[in-house]
């Protein structure tokens, strides 16, 4: 090619105009297009296959047997699947109550200005966030340890009754719990502090000189000024905790995952084990669309909420 | 003088509660790292030692003789780089069609794309466990790869970014006869570095940290992923019973102290990431 041939190329010629146009055209669908093939296959596909599974009675192998709603009648009646439903709404519950206010108070904490260091607790406190969650039960079952562990050794040392963590069903949510504080509430806190940052300055010191005290200063200005941020986190802390696996299934073991008398269990581990260890195809496809449903309703909540927001 | 004591006791005591809870915090994995070179009756002992007595690397021997915990660290850091590369790719790809186009189909689309993100996981487990198998790629890298290479979420992420990019930029590119993936690949992926930052740090731990998924597809012991890996050390274990500690804590360790060294050096893009995603959502 010349370079009179490249100065045409580059030339805006009418030929060249149309050629432009027509790959403007085709570009953005094959830009999408590798999105939307594996989208299709992995997601789509799977998708409408778990709710046809849900009315089927299938293993695997050989033909897949028509069920109609047995699957959800065996379902509800299943008193190991609403142990595992009431496990799960207390995870949330502590999640949404306990985490989300601590997780607060961690930011309001490492946004002070009276606080030094900064920098160096920031890292402390947000470290757990990278951490696999794996790892940490497998150190937090070493502390939970009934003999052993420190948490015992120290209750002992403190004058306490030892607790067995991981083997009395009246503890041993709470020690999934325990995990959950500390891998969750830095990610949490992340998010506050970046909405604390948001509030203007001018906004507490106003209140200030309105003669307003810290107290009610968090009251009137801070929290207000959060609403978005809290309700955010909240949505993504019930989401979040509704899948709950890793921590309680690590934690127990893979022998007794859910913990004694499965006390411990969660809506996903249940789904797990009915379906990756039992090959219970459809049955598992009913929990997962019971799952979904909630879900679901949350995240309508959440978009709802945050239309709300924009609308303000 | 008064309220100035009160503020100078605030502030302290502020400082000391920050400082405890440090130190509570980080506790776990300062017990961890001590505890993966002691022998097991040192790490059972109350009140424990901070520096091993006997500090020896037995633990982390065993860990390399008695598992396969090599292959379960290149499977995971193969499989997490090559995710995070692909998601990137893809996601930037997809980003920048849907921020810099109009087209037919444009709004569907994307209204597909954002509903699938409320969809959770588990609800595909089990069709997609099942497609693997039929695919026979359990115990492979594809199943831990290849449906994950384009999440809705970050394609999102993306868009969002690439909106804020000017589009005059692309248009006198264009009349310079530049190819649409010419300006995506000269002009769109050197901007969106920021948001490239911030996905790259979240894909890549997310792959690395993920379990549910490997667990469910791993069941070859030189397959498995680090976090599969190590729970199985545990293996089929009831609570409370013993467990080889020492290569647990030994291999806890390898999994976690790399990615805080890497959090600590890249924590601002990670933060930013992290609040990105929230904020845009």
């Amino acid at each position: 090619m010349s370079l009179t041939d490249l100065e045409q190329v580059r030339s805006p010629s009418a030929a060249g105009k149309t050629a432009g146009m027509a790959q403007i055209r085709i570009a953005p669908y094959i830009f999408i297009s590798p999105f939307f093939i594996l989208f299709a296959v992995f997601f789509l596909f799977p998708t409408v296959f778990a709710l046809i599974l849900g009315f089927f009675n299938w293993r695997g192998l050989g033909q897949p047997e028509w069920f109609a709603l047995r699957n959800y009648e065996r379902l509800f009646r299943d008193q190991i699947f609403w142990q595992s439903v009431q496990n799960t709404i207390f995870y949330s519950g502590f999640s949404l109550f306990i985490i989300v206010p601590l997780a607060l108070l961690e930011a309001m904490a490492l946004n002070a200005k009276a606080l030094r260091f900064k920098t160096l607790w920031r890292i402390l406190y947000f470290a757990p966030i990278v951490t696999s969650t794996v790892a940490v039960a497998i150190v937090f079952r070493m502390l939970y340890n009934r003999e052993f562990g420190i948490i015992n050794n120290l209750l002992i040392s403190l004058g306490a009754a030892p607790v067995d963590w991981l083997g009395d069903p009246a503890w041993v949510k709470w020690a999934v719990m325990g995990v959950v504080v500390w891998r969750w509430t830095g990610l949490l806190a992340v998010y506050f502090l970046a909405g604390l940052q948001a509030i203007p300055e001018e906004l507490h010191e106003a209140a200030a000189i309105d003669g307003a005290n810290a107290f009610q200063r968090f009251l009137h200005v801070t929290l207000p000024s959060l609403r978005p941020v809290i309700l955010f986190v909240s949505v993504i802390v019930l989401i979040g905790s509704m899948q709950i696996f890793d921590d309680p299934q690590v934690l127990f073991g893979a022998g007794s995952p859910g913990g004694p008398a499965n006390a411990g269990l969660s809506i996903v581990q249940y789904l797990y084990t009915r379906g990756i260890n039992d090959l219970l195809f459809g049955y598992a496809s009913a929990v997962g669309l019971f799952l979904f449903v909630v879900i679901f309703v949350l995240s309508l909540v959440q978009f709802r909420v945050f239309r709300g927001f924009e609308v303000d | 003088m008064d309220t100035k004591m009160q503020r100078r006791i605030g502030a302290i005591v502020l400082n000391v509660v920050v400082g405890l809870g440090g130190i509570i915090i980080i506790l776990p994995v300062v017990w961890m790292l001590s505890a993966s070179f002691k022998s097991t009756a040192e790490i059972y002992r109350f009140p424990p030692t901070l520096i091993p007595e006997n500090l020896s690397p037995s633990n982390y021997q065993r860990l390399v003789t008695d598992w396969p915990f090599w292959n379960w660290y290149v499977n995971s850091l193969f499989v997490a780089v090559v995710v995070t590369i692909a998601v990137l790719f893809f996601s930037s790809l997809a980003g920048f069609g849907f921020a810099k186009y109009r087209f037919r189909g444009n709004k569907v689309l994307f209204l597909i794309l954002l509903g699938s993100t409320m969809i959770p996981f588990q609800l595909i487990l089990i069709p997609l466990f099942i497609i693997m198998s039929r695919l026979s790629w359990t115990n492979t890298y594809n199943a831990l790869i290849i449906p994950f290479m384009a999440p809705a979420v970050s394609i999102f992420l993306m868009r969002q970014f690439i909106t804020s990019i000017p589009s005059e930029l692309m248009e006198s590119a264009r009349i310079d006869g530049a190819s649409e993936f010419g300006i995506y690949w000269r002009i769109i992926l050197p901007l969106s570095r920021p948001a490239l930052a911030a996905l790259a740090v979240l894909t890549f731990l997310g792959s690395w940290n993920s379990f549910l998924w490997p667990l469910s597809v791993l069941r070859a012991r030189e397959a498995m992923t680090l976090p599969v890996g190590l729970a199985s050390i545990q293996g089929g274990l009831t609570a409370g019973s013993e467990a080889p500690i020492g290569p647990s804590m030994a291999g806890a360790t390898l999994v976690t102290i790399p990615i805080i060294l890497v959090f600590i050096l890249v924590q601002r893009h990670y933060i930013a990431g992290l609040t990105a995603a929230s904020v845009k959502q």
